[in-house]
């Protein structure tokens, strides 16, 4: 088994502009997915995030960054357990936005020093 | 329906896979869709040959036949019949039927189902159609999928099948060895969803856990086999000698509480608990403590005589062994039974925080019934409230009901 992030990435000035019910029932959705993450004993942990922070470069903090208006945006993070990159991604596969074209997962193995191929 | 309509069914809840497994074996010239089309097509046949001249002696001797005689035809066709036929016999050693044993081949193609790169579900549906030989109608129905759902998650699977050859190459003993852990998490799935209380009772899902039984038992006794198998098959039988008791008589869904413990199965209880003694083995894996725990709750002769300081100890172990969230849940219900109400509460008021868990039916359902047992009619009623908004099955629908009914 190794690690995985899940990096969920969707158009977050859509985000944004649908508010807090509708992002409430989206969590929903993706929590039906992780009930079933967890089922198949892959889940570790994860969270959405909220839309707004800061973006730091070496001599300023740019208040908005430049992710607020990012087609695809960081929306959230999974962490799961898989045997390999390819099971990774066959699961993340099976999130009900990826398949309804509304969101991208990048999926990125943890570094591992000890087995680094 | 008519003998040979049960027959025919029988066969092919026997032979689909092994059929379908044979043919691929047999000519490298054929690829899985034909196959199936081959063997769907040799039971159609079956069905007209058998309703107007009657059963042959031997029914799956004659499906082999026919179906490799067809494929033979296919390939023929396909002018590519050269020197890609294996010699040999195709008809299986024994063909008398029988439904239930796990044959060889059968755990052959099991740990085929258990291909590393496929996603856990789809290992799952692939083992329910090849291994468990369930029609595509049958799997939709027990994922709460439609065909077409069914079929686009086969869709892509198909390619890797056909790329790895994965329902024709033997898996090497070093692939038998590390695909171990995955083909455990498979019987444990499709044990799990036959057991899931959601669906209320339907025959299918008792189907599901008896199959998973057989499949996890003939692993016990085949080579292959591990401790973590024991504790699996140990964990099934303690929750399979509770399935009769689960419902009540109108068919209602009953918490541990509630559940007549006269029905709970004593003989599959004792057989439960000496597979578990005989799985210790080095180390502890998250099916023994399961197994642990449903034996602990099993071994108790009310829900308050349940010794719950060992389940929250064994839950902490769980929580080593697979942290996350999910698992916290139960723990903090444990607690609480065990008389560590603060501790509990502290805990599932954290989950509640967490953006997943909040919107986890049974997270609001568990401080509900704790809220309820406090006294705390107001709460209780909320997190019940909540609890109704997140679930869409019926049977708990229906349980959650009568929880705020019991509240007023």
């Amino acid at each position: 088994m190794q690690k995985f992030m899940f990096i969920i990435k969707e158009d977050l000035a859509e985000l944004e502009k649908a508010g807090n019910d509708e992002r409430q029932r989206c969590i929903r959705v993706m929590t039906a997915w992780v009930e079933s993450l967890q089922e198949s004993v892959n889940f570790l942990s994860g969270s959405p995030l909220e839309v707004e922070g800061r973006y730091v470069v070496r001599d300023r903090v740019i208040s908005d960054g430049p992710f607020v208006e990012a087609k695809e945006g960081i929306s959230g993070y999974i962490l799961v357990d898989a045997e390999n990159l390819e099971q990774a991604a066959a699961i993340a596969q099976g999130c009900p936005f990826v398949q309804q074209g509304r969101m991208a997962i990048e999926v990125r193995p943890l570094f591992a020093p000890n087995n680094a191929s | 329906m008519g003998i040979v309509q049960i027959e025919v069914d029988g066969l092919y809840r026997s032979q689909f896979g092994k059929m379908l497994s044979s043919l691929l074996r047999f000519s490298g010239d054929i690829d899985l869709e034909s196959a199936e089309d081959i063997v769907q097509d040799t039971f159609s046949a079956a069905l007209v040959s058998w309703e107007k001249d009657g059963l042959p002696d031997n029914p799956a001797a004659w499906l082999f036949r026919v179906s490799r005689n067809r494929a033979l035809n296919k390939v023929r066709e396909a002018k590519k019949f050269s020197n890609k036929i294996v010699e040999g016999n195709i008809e299986p050693e024994d063909p008398v039927v029988q439904h239930s044993p796990l044959d060889d081949q059968q755990l052959v193609l099991l740990f085929a189902c258990a291909h590393p790169d496929l996603a856990p579900k789809v290992q799952v549906v692939i083992t329910l159609k090849y291994v468990v030989n369930l029609k595509v109608e049958a799997i939709a129905r027990i994922f709460g999928l439609t065909i077409d759902g069914i079929d686009k998650m086969l869709l892509r699977a198909r390619q890797k099948i056909r790329d790895e050859r994965i329902l024709f190459l033997e898996p090497s003993a070093a692939a038998l060895t590390s695909r171990l852990a995955s083909v455990h998490k498979i019987l444990y799935l499709i044990f799990n969803e036959g057991y899931k209380s959601s669906w209320g009772k339907e025959l299918i899902r008792e189907e599901l856990c008896e199959e998973a039984l057989i499949m996890t038992r003939a692993l016990c006794k085949s080579a292959v086999g591990n401790p973590d198998s024991g504790a699996l098959y140990a964990l099934m039988l303690f929750n399979a000698a509770r399935l009769k008791a689960r419902f009540g008589k109108d068919g209602e869904l009953l918490d541990l509480e509630e559940q007549d413990r006269t029905l709970w199965d004593g003989d599959l209880i004792r057989l439960a608990v000496t597979h578990l003694s005989a799985s210790r083995g080095s180390g502890i894996s998250s099916y023994y403590c399961e197994a642990a725990i449903a034996g602990l709750h099993c071994a108790a002769e009310s829900l308050g005589a349940t010794n719950w300081d060992a389940i929250i100890l064994i839950y902490k172990q769980l929580l080593r062994i697979q942290a996350n969230p999910f698992v916290e849940l139960n723990y903090a219900v444990a607690l609480y039974y065990g008389g560590y109400k603060e501790q509990a509460l502290g805990i599932l008021h954290e989950l509640e925080k967490q953006a997943f868990l909040g919107q986890y039916y049974l997270l609001h359902a568990s401080l509900g019934r704790i809220y309820a047992a406090e006294g705390n009619k107001e709460l209780a009623r909320e997190y019940f409230r909540n609890t109704l908004q997140l679930t869409h099955a019926p049977d708990e629908i229906a349980f959650v009901r009568r929880l705020i009914n019991k509240v007023e």
